[in-house]
């Protein structure tokens, strides 16, 4: 139990580092590198929570596609770090940040005050169990809403490229 | 003040609260960060944080449901994803920088 | 076919080409916007002529056909239902409606073919005859009213047609300035009726009103008649409101031809005749109805002898000749007014369609001075203008001399009539011919007055052929309508067609005997004056062309008095309008500017100053938007939260 501990706060330690450190540099690039480190910390949280296929699919395809698209972009660009990387106004500033503080307290007191509801089992099935009824559930139970983002996957693949490939929209000076 | 006993004994609740840290350092990204790639990766960072704190209620609840919304949620975000690079390119193609505030013509 | 069909194909027909043509107003195609507009005319034209038939199949006493669409107002005791009637009335009025004005249509093609906005003209054009049939079709006051305003606003817009000269949109808006004096008469005129017998249906209210001669000044139906008749005296053009009328030829002449002679200036005649059986119940109304259609026929017709614009002479002797129409409804004529109604309707759109031939021959030159020998240039206009001239001054058998001799002897032998009214109405003939056959001599005979670079040229057969069919009906329109003395002397002793097909629906005062000598002798009289009238024109102007001037420089301020028109205008203008504007404008500048804008100005700065601080969060930035989400959310949590 000890070791479990150790082992959650030493991740969880790294992962609010991560998170914040892609939050606060100015360079996008760096920002993109540190989510990259907070997306594989995520997935050893879902590992140790014993999702392991969603731990796999979340190194392949957040921390792979997703994020190499956004370096991909990132490069495209060919952005420097920026001298002004917040919003101006610091009334502005303090309210956003007083209002998500806010909601973080409550999401904590909440989560808090619902432990003693949930925090009881212990029933987890094996490990190739959970991989396999997962498959199960998603072609039986959820099929029609995956056959859907199989749809929403196809019209976003060919919006984007229209999007990509329009010349100014609504920008249009010409 | 939690006991020691709280404080090792990780459960749902050290989780959860790891989500919600996670998710205000995203929201503090969209909401902050001039950079419309940057509040992107804040936007994947919120999603990111529901995601953990969906795995860790499926852990608890012993309910595999969770894990499918975590697979959706995915799916999303990737799709969100793939569409906002594609304004920002749409953008900077336009002006050479990726800026919000080229978004905000919004005034009436 | 149904007649409610035929009713509304032949409302809508010119409705929809009003929306055609509407709809492509700068299309500058006026042979395809003219042929649009004349097909619509002429479709109604072929409805009129189904109705008129099925209606002469019908009992003489059944002839009336009604199609109530819905009802279009129900308030409390006003039932207004959205209704048409035809009857022997509307009959007449819808032929004449879409027969003169399907030929004026036809006319405006080869007129306006120059113009600039053909569209925007022939939308109008379509649009009045809408109202147009509306006013004479609508079964109850309100619909008539309608009509009445309907054809009012395009009679402005028509008039004001060349708006770009001052004094053209001036010339319209005068027209519906005083035609509103009028239309509060009007609506005065329909309150005092509807309050006294709770009905403004025609057939309802000709069944409601008592059938007792009202002997006061202030009995509800002679106030009530007199309203109207101020009503009709705006729209009519008569005394005292008749001013705007000869302003008004500042309009494209098929225009003038079509509103301000054939039709529209004839609806308050209409309204007359057709509420002419509670009409004769109040005689003081058609007393008063009577003399002032007797003054303002010689009053006009004396105005047109000084006259020198082709267009003006021909206005003030429509408004000459409306006056007769309402002398003959003040005598209880309404017969014959209804028949001058007509045959002046075709003899006045010939000449003015005429007049138009003439103008667009010389270049927009109206002035008679400058015309002169034109007989020879434009022969089929010549000709035609002939037979209209021989029409209005009264010679048989052309269709004016009927009409006009029926009113004459019905203002001498009828009960409400007197010698005095005929008088008037007999010298108003001799006025009459004198000043038509002083237009004819100075426009076509002579010699010609015009430049050496003006060429004058026949008009486009678009042009001539509306002018031969109208001169056509100024011959033999008339005949349908010969009186009873003379139908007894000729060959087949044809009866009065006009008179036996309107009796049912008009009002009858009591006749005396007829005394077939005396008719004879007045007809002879007025005959012998109009041929007098002539021939001194004719003298004067052809013969010893100095005369004029010499009478003109002899009679100085009477003359001078008549060729201002009396003055009358500017007496409108010291005595009302001017006051009216001195007092408008201290109440602008004390009471609106003081008051009522520090009021509105206050009203308006409070909404925007509160606006202002509202506006501040309305910054456009998506990512303020983002704070109003996260901090809405916050709160709808505290709130949860806080309840527990």
């Amino acid at each position: 139990m000890l070791w479990d501990a150790i082992g959650f706060y030493g991740m969880a330690l790294f992962l609010i580092f991560f998170a914040l450190k892609t939050i606060t540099v100015p360079n996008p690039i760096h920002a993109a590198l540190y989510l990259v480190l907070t997306m594989i910390g995520l997935a050893g949280m879902f590992f140790n929570l014993g999702a392991h296929f969603i731990a796999g699919v979340q190194m392949i395809v957040y921390a792979g596609a997703v994020m190499v698209l956004f370096v991909m972009v990132l490069m495209l660009f060919d952005l420097k770090a920026e001298i002004r990387s917040f919003s101006r106004g610091l009334l502005s500033g303090a309210l956003k940040i007083m209002s998500s503080a806010l909601l973080v307290g409550f999401a904590l007191g909440s989560a808090g005050s619902s432990v003693a509801i949930l925090d009881s089992s212990d029933t987890a099935p094996t490990q190739i169990d959970v991989t396999r009824q997962l498959g199960v559930l998603l072609y039986t139970k959820y099929l029609f809403a995956f056959e859907v983002l199989g749809i929403l996957l196809l019209v976003v693949a060919v919006g984007v490229v229209a999007v990509s490939r329009m010349k100014g929209g609504t920008h249009a000076q010409h | 003040m939690p006991s020691t006993e709280t404080i090792l004994n990780v459960g749902l609740t050290h989780y959860l609260a790891l989500s919600a840290v996670i998710f205000s350092f995203g929201m503090i990204a969209v909401l902050m960060r001039k950079n419309v790639i940057v509040m992107l990766m804040g936007v994947e960072l919120m999603l990111n944080a529901v995601n953990l704190s969906f795995i860790a209620f499926a852990k608890e609840s012993g309910n595999l449901s969770g894990h499918i919304m975590v697979f959706f949620v995915m799916t999303i975000a990737a799709a969100e994803a793939g569409v906002g690079l594609a304004l920002a390119v749409a953008i900077y193609k336009k002006f050479h920088e990726v800026n919000i505030r080229f978004f905000e013509h919004l005034r009436g | 076919m149904n007649h409610a069909i035929l009713i509304l194909t032949l409302l809508i027909a010119p409705l929809l080409g009003f929306a055609f043509n509407g709809l492509r107003f700068r299309s500058h195609n006026a042979y395809l916007a003219g042929s649009v507009a004349t097909a619509a005319s002429f479709i109604s034209f072929l409805c009129s002529l189904a109705l008129f038939f099925q209606l002469k199949d019908l009992p003489p006493e059944a002839r009336h056909l009604t199609s109530r669409f819905f009802d279009w107002i129900v308030v409390g005791d006003l039932r207004v239902p959205f209704g048409f009637t035809v009857d022997q009335i509307s009959a007449i009025m819808i032929l004449i409606i879409t027969g003169v004005g399907s030929l004026i249509h036809l006319f405006s093609i080869g007129y306006m073919s120059h113009d600039e906005r053909p569209s925007k003209y022939f939308a109008y054009l379509n649009l009045f005859l809408f109202n147009m049939l509306v006013l004479v079709l609508g079964d109850n006051l309100l619909i008539t009213f309608v009509g009445w305003e309907g054809v009012g606003l395009c009679s402005y817009l028509l008039i004001g047609f060349w708006f770009s000269d001052p004094a053209k949109a001036a010339a319209g808006m005068k027209a519906f300035v005083t035609n509103r004096i009028g239309d509060a008469g009007f609506l005065i005129g329909m309150f005092i009726l509807f309050f006294t017998y709770g009905t403004l249906t025609y057939s309802d209210l000709l069944q409601l009103i008592p059938q007792v001669v009202e002997s006061t000044w202030t009995g509800p139906l002679t106030l009530a008649f007199l309203f109207l008749f101020i009503g009709a005296t705006g729209k009519s053009a008569q005394i005292p409101l008749y001013v705007w009328l000869p302003d008004a030829m500042a309009g494209p002449t098929p225009v003038s031809a079509l509103i301000h002679a054939a039709t529209m200036v004839t609806a308050g005649v209409y309204l007359f005749v057709r509420l002419s059986p509670a009409l004769i119940f109040a005689p003081h109304a058609m007393e008063v109805i009577a003399w002032t259609g007797a003054a303002t026929a010689l009053v006009a017709a004396t105005i047109g002898i000084t006259q020198w614009d082709i267009k003006k002479i021909l206005a003030y002797s429509t408004v000459s000749q409306l006056g007769y129409m309402f002398l003959a409804v003040g005598v209880g004529a309404f017969g014959a007014a209804q028949f001058h109604l007509m045959t002046h309707a075709f003899f006045k759109a010939l000449m003015f369609l005429g007049s138009g031939s003439v103008i667009h021959a010389m270049h927009e030159e109206q002035d008679v001075r400058k015309m002169g020998g034109l007989r020879k240039y434009l022969p089929i206009t010549h000709f035609t203008f002939v037979l209209g001239w021989l029409a209005i001054i009264g010679i048989p058998p052309f269709a004016g001399f009927f009409s006009k001799d029926e009113i004459l002897w019905q203002a001498f032998s009828s009960p409400h009539g007197s010698k005095a009214l005929w008088f008037v109405g007999a010298l108003t003939a001799a006025c009459t011919a004198f000043y038509m056959t002083r237009l004819m001599a100075l426009t076509f005979w002579g010699k010609s007055r015009f430049g050496k670079d003006v060429h004058p040229h026949e008009s486009p057969p678009s042009m001539t052929i509306p002018l031969m069919v109208l001169g056509l009906l100024s011959v033999i329109g008339g005949w349908v309508g010969i009186p009873h003395v003379l139908g007894a002397v000729l060959p087949g002793h044809p009866s009065n067609l006009f008179e036996g097909w309107l009796k049912p629906v008009i009002g009858h005062v009591a006749h005396h005997e007829p005394n077939v000598i005396m008719e004879w002798a007045l007809m002879g009289v007025s005959v012998s004056l109009a041929g007098l009238g002539a021939w001194f024109a004719y003298h004067n102007y052809l013969v010893q062309p100095n005369l004029p001037k010499a009478v003109a420089a002899k009679l100085g301020p009477v003359y001078r008095a008549v060729a201002n028109k009396y003055y009358v205008d500017e007496f409108y203008d010291r005595f009302l309008i001017n006051p009216l504007i001195a007092t408008s404008k201290a109440i602008w500048l004390y009471i609106d500017v003081n008051v009522i804008d520090k009021v509105t100005y206050f009203a308006g700065d409070l909404v925007s100053g509160l606006a202002s601080f509202a506006k501040t969060v309305q910054n456009g930035k998506t990512q303020s938007y983002a704070l109003y989400m996260a901090l809405g959310v916050a709160i709808i949590m505290t709130f949860v939260m806080w309840r527990g």
